[in-house]
């Protein structure tokens, strides 16, 4: 790879050990993914968090030593031109009295946050960092964790950001730059294969179904969504989260919305899609059935808010929770920025959840947390996914509305 | 005498290693579908399922999702259970990254197709900065990788 004399310079140390790791890791990295120099990148989403594996039996060595890297991380500034905000966390650093919310990790947490602080990232601990103030513009190079984020970074903003893992996006926050590879080039934002969409698309959950589906197909290649409409922020949301899960998607197109693709022909540069692939009424059912694993109608967990909940979607539970109460034995939450709800508390939305029994859960969510619960309802198909490995609970993936009624109940009654 | 075989690879991350072979051809995700603390797959459904990586040479199509896969590979490490080697089909952005971190050699493009080449139990020496595989079996089966 071509280095600058600079460059070069940090590698031999001149800016101590540490930058001259951080810098050896991104040469590395480049250098497998086939990138011949590094470019300059203002804009980074971090991840930051103190494992949760205490319950599961961790070594305290291993806890302390991965704690000790990412103080490490935090002694040093943030590049000055960079933005750098935060990924969601494993705890919250909300008073919760729930096992789960271990004093110990929350006490290191606490700790790594207020590091981090002073170093200049944004502790934002979200996983949708769009929605609270970081926004890239068109072409702007990124380096974001958070595989949803990334998928809305390149195809909703046309910003340019691959997959990163948590020592490239710290790597990139103090030193400013990152390997050119993969989606930062316009040869590798192409379209692989054309997905045309029949069904109709009601809500962001049908959303979330579609890009299930795809993820599947796509691999690490690029979809390019055609014959759907524009979609609401909330349902873009959905659409990224699924693609990011059941496959390793970067990016997609949609003709007429994703900002290089202003018509099909531009989606995949001239060239011949690989692939056609039809997406129908019966295929969007089948998505939603295979994330139905529940063998009985009692719902005792209702999660929304997977990627964090928008103001807009705080705001519409709030109305439907109005003067109604969540059954006995479960429990609603409602994931979210801290941003977002510092808003809905302005608003009064957050008194009125929680008057009705439900909960707003900040910087992180309950599968992150790994709140275990029997039988879960979401309006999230990434959530709906991890939630059967990481908790062991049956999932029920259905729209907001459909949740809801769940959370009041007490019961799975349908979609209708 | 143990059969052995001497195969090209491309080295993707240098370094090497040896262990006895896990092998699927599948994908896998260690966010989620991977326990850092004991090694074992605890992806539903997943052909690995229940097995442990911990010293393992891990031969998949490839890893994916999400991008806390170097953190899983690290907290691995760390706890002595990581695997000892990669070969994949198709290189994973996230999986390289935590290989490089964590010192782990990884290749691609084997001369052969590698679900049909190498069994679950097989012996092999993993050469990155050579780009070559030594597979050698009818040694010691390894009981499951416990």
């Amino acid at each position: 790879m071509e280095l600058t004399a600079e460059q070069r310079a940090i590698l031999e140390g001149a800016r101590g050990p540490y930058l001259a790791q951080c810098l050896r890791w991104l040469v590395e990295w480049g250098e497998v993914m086939g990138a011949r120099r590094l470019v300059r990148c203002d804009n980074t989403h971090v991840l930051l968090c103190v494992p949760n594996l205490v319950a599961r039996g961790a070594s305290a060595r291993t806890l302390e030593t991965f704690a000790e890297g990412l103080r490490e991380a935090c002694r040093h500034p943030v590049a000055p031109h960079c933005v750098a905000t935060v990924h969601t966390l494993f705890v919250t650093l909300d008073s919760l009295q729930v096992p789960e919310n271990n004093p110990d990790q929350v006490r290191v947490q606490r700790e790594i946050a207020d590091m981090a602080v002073r170093a200049g990232y944004l502790t934002t601990f979200t996983c949708a960092p769009y929605l609270v103030g970081n926004v890239p513009i068109k072409g702007e190079i990124c380096a974001w964790t958070e595989s949803s984020a990334v998928v809305y970074a390149n195809s909703i903003l046309g910003a340019r950001t691959v997959r990163h893992g948590n020592e490239s996006a710290i790597a990139a926050s103090l030193l400013g730059v990152v390997p050119e590879f993969g989606v930062l080039l316009d040869e590798n934002r192409r379209g692989t294969l054309r997905v045309e969409v029949r069904a109709e698309l009601r809500h962001p959950t049908d959303w979330g179904a579609l890009g299930y589906f795809t993820g599947k197909i796509a691999g690490l290649g690029i979809p390019v969504f055609d014959g759907v409409r524009r979609p609401s922020q909330d349902e873009a949301k959905q659409l990224c989260a699924a693609l990011a899960t059941s496959g390793g998607v970067s990016m997609f197109h949609i003709v007429g919305v994703t900002p290089e693709a202003p018509t099909l022909e531009a989606a995949f540069g001239g060239r011949t899609p690989r692939e056609n692939v039809i997406f129908t009424e019966a295929d969007l059912r089948v998505t939603y059935d295979s994330l139905r694993t529940a063998t009985g109608d009692e719902v005792d967990a209702v999660i929304i808010g997977c990627p964090h909940a928008s103001l807009r979607e705080i705001s519409r539970v709030a109305r439907r929770l109005e003067g109604r109460r969540v059954a006995g034995g479960v429990r609603l939450w409602i994931n979210a920025a801290r941003a977002t709800r510092c808003a809905a508390d302005a608003m009064g939305l957050t008194a009125i959840i929680e008057a009705a029994g439900g909960r707003i859960l900040c910087d992180t969510c309950p599968t992150n947390m790994r709140i275990p619960c029997r039988r879960l309802v979401t309006d999230g198909f990434k959530q709906a996914h991890y939630a059967r490995g990481m908790t062991g609970a049956e999932v029920i993936v259905a729209d907001t509305e459909a949740c809801l009624r769940a959370a009041v109940t007490g019961r799975w009654t349908g979609d209708a | 005498m143990p059969e052995k075989l001497v195969l090209r690879a491309r080295g993707v991350v240098k370094g090497r290693a040896e262990g006895y072979a896990l092998v699927a051809d599948a994908t896998l995700s260690f966010w989620g579908e991977v326990d850092p603390v004991s090694g074992r797959v605890i992806g539903r459904g997943h052909p690995l399922e229940g097995q442990s990586l911990a010293g393992r040479v891990l031969v998949i199509r490839s890893t994916r999702g999400s991008s806390a896969t170097p953190m899983v590979l690290n907290l691995a490490a760390l706890e002595g259970v990581a695997p000892a080697a990669f070969v994949n089909v198709e290189v994973d952005s996230l999986a390289a990254l935590g290989a490089i971190v964590n010192r782990i050699p990884m290749v691609t493009d084997l001369e052969r197709d590698p679900f049909e080449t190498i069994r679950t139990g097989d012996y092999v020496i993993v050469d990155a900065s050579a780009g070559i595989l030594e597979v050698r079996r009818d040694e010691p089966q390894d009981s499951g990788g416990g």
